[in-house]
Order: C-alpha cells, then sequence, then structure tokens
C-alpha cells in the first residue's frame, strides 16, 4: 500500500513552491525602491536559476518594523510565485543563487527584512552580508 | 510529496525559519492554484486540451451532484481568469492529490486503515442482507 501511494507522488515535477515579495518602499517606508528594476531581477534569477516564475500585479501590504519601535511600513509588493522540484531546491548551487539575490535585494533596496515561502514555510532574511552560505 | 529539508534550505538562504504559512483561500489561493495548473498542464503533441503529461492512468467515479456542480463552478471561475482552461474533473484530479500530499506520512496509514474498515463493514452488511443461494 505504501509503494502505491508513493507511486502518487512522481519525481521530477514542479511542486515545491517558493514565493517571493519584491517591496515598493525602502525601510523607512517614505522612500520609493526601483521596483521595476527589482522584478526584472527577480525574472531574470527565478528563469536562470529554477526555470521560471509567475509575477503578480501589485499588491497593498503593510510590515511592522519591531526594531524602528513598531513602525508601521505600507508597502505595495509585487509577488511572485516559483514552481521548481524538490531536487532543485535542496540544490546547494541554486539555493546560494536564490540567497545572494535576497541578501543584494535587501542590502541596496535598504530592507528591514526580505520574506520568501518554500514550500509552506516562511522564511526571513535579515541579515544582508555579501557572500555564500555554507551548510 | 517528499518532506523539504528546511533546516538546510534555511541555513543554505542564510534565514531564519519563522513558521508555517499556508494559502488555501481568497485571492492568492485562487492565484495558487490557478498559476499550480498553469505550471503543469500541457497542450498533448497530438492536439487536444491541455492536461497534465503525467495523468496517464483514466478511472469511472462516482459523485454527487452538488460535487460536481462545485467542481464545475470552480473550474469555470479559474478559466474565465483567462490563465488556463481546466475541466471540471481535471480540477477533482488536482484536489484530490493536493489532499493526498497534506496527509503526513504518519497520518497515512491510519487513514487507509478506517478506510478499509469502513469498506469492511459495508462489505459484511451487504453479504448479510444477500440471501443465501442454492
Amino acid at each position: 500500500m505504501t509503494n502505491q501511494l508513493k507511486s502518487w507522488f512522481q519525481q521530477g515535477r514542479k511542486t515545491v513552491l517558493v514565493v517571493l515579495f519584491i517591496p515598493s518602499k525602502e525601510r523607512d517606508g517614505v522612500t520609493d525602491v526601483n521596483q521595476d528594476y527589482w522584478v526584472n531581477e527577480a525574472l531574470e534569477m527565478f528563469g536562470r536559476v529554477f526555470g521560471g516564475a509567475t509575477a503578480y500585479p501589485r499588491a497593498k501590504g503593510v510590515w511592522r518594523d519591531d526594531e524602528m519601535q513598531g513602525k508601521l511600513v505600507m508597502d505595495e509588493p509585487v509577488v511572485f510565485h516559483c514552481y521548481t522540484t524538490h531536487e532543485d531546491i535542496h540544490d546547494d548551487d541554486k539555493l546560494d543563487q536564490l540567497g545572494i539575490f535576497c541578501r543584494r535585494l535587501g542590502r541596496e533596496a535598504k530592507q528591514g527584512e526580505v520574506g520568501l515561502i518554500v514550500g509552506n514555510e516562511y522564511l526571513a532574511i535579515t541579515d544582508f552580508s555579501e557572500g555564500d552560505r555554507e551548510s | 510529496m517528499k518532506k523539504l529539508k528546511m533546516e538546510k534550505i534555511a541555513k543554505r538562504l542564510g534565514a531564519e525559519r519563522r513558521g508555517k504559512a499556508t494559502a488555501h483561500s481568497g485571492y492568492f489561493g485562487a492565484a495558487q492554484l490557478a498559476e499550480d495548473i498553469s505550471a503543469r498542464f500541457k497542450v498533448p503533441a497530438s492536439g487536444g486540451r491541455s492536461t497534465d503529461p503525467s495523468w496517464d492512468k483514466k478511472r469511472l467515479v462516482p459523485l454527487a451532484s452538488d460535487t460536481l456542480k462545485s467542481l464545475e463552478k470552480l473550474s469555470k471561475e479559474i478559466s474565465r481568469d483567462g490563465l488556463v482552461r481546466v475541466e471540471p474533473m481535471q480540477l477533482a484530479a488536482i484536489v484530490l492529490e493536493k489532499f493526498l500530499e497534506s496527509v503526513k506520512e504518519s497520518d497515512r496509514k491510519t487513514l487507509i486503515d478506517r478506510a478499509l474498515q469502513t469498506l469492511d463493514a459495508e462489505s459484511s452488511e451487504e453479504d448479510m442482507e444477500t440471501p443465501a443461494s442454492g
């Protein structure tokens, strides 16, 4: 019975969802981010690393910056959905490229946090220093 | 679906794990489902409507009218967005797959045992109702 169940879940299919948020404002909540530039950069990265992604139209968002006395940052993020395989999401090189992109986004777009959803788990990146993260 | 090694993924990304996130309803739930369908549906080389190439089996499944109506309504809503055209029973297959993916490995045996017990009970009742022949 277990083998029959396992056969339902074929390998190599793009069943892992990665969600990335591209912000419209810097951490101060006032300064605009060059969102079009970052959307194109994200499309290029997802296409090259994971084979594709979809950027949805701007949404309304808010983020509470606890390191800035709970200041609310109103935002209009662009949300990316990227479907990838179980193998690719565990590939060190691909994870490094995704991590490098997120940290560059955080650093250059002056963010407090870059949010990613992998599978069904929220991952927050707040350390934007350069370089790969060794496992 | 094979379990993701989230600790490894988070560490490699330099990220902190903040907990589970789910999107099953509302705009993103619908968008996610539409994107899921769009990502996996392909037009067969021989032509015809788009389908998931991995679906290589067909089964006749009995449904309640209300269930079919719900599937028809939802598939129309998804198709209306113009992202992808999905038929009611294609949607049923995806919903079924997603349910099975959501059932934890540890819960599957319990689920199967209960299903088998129910089938056994129904089978026993039918045996009792059937007059002995000969």
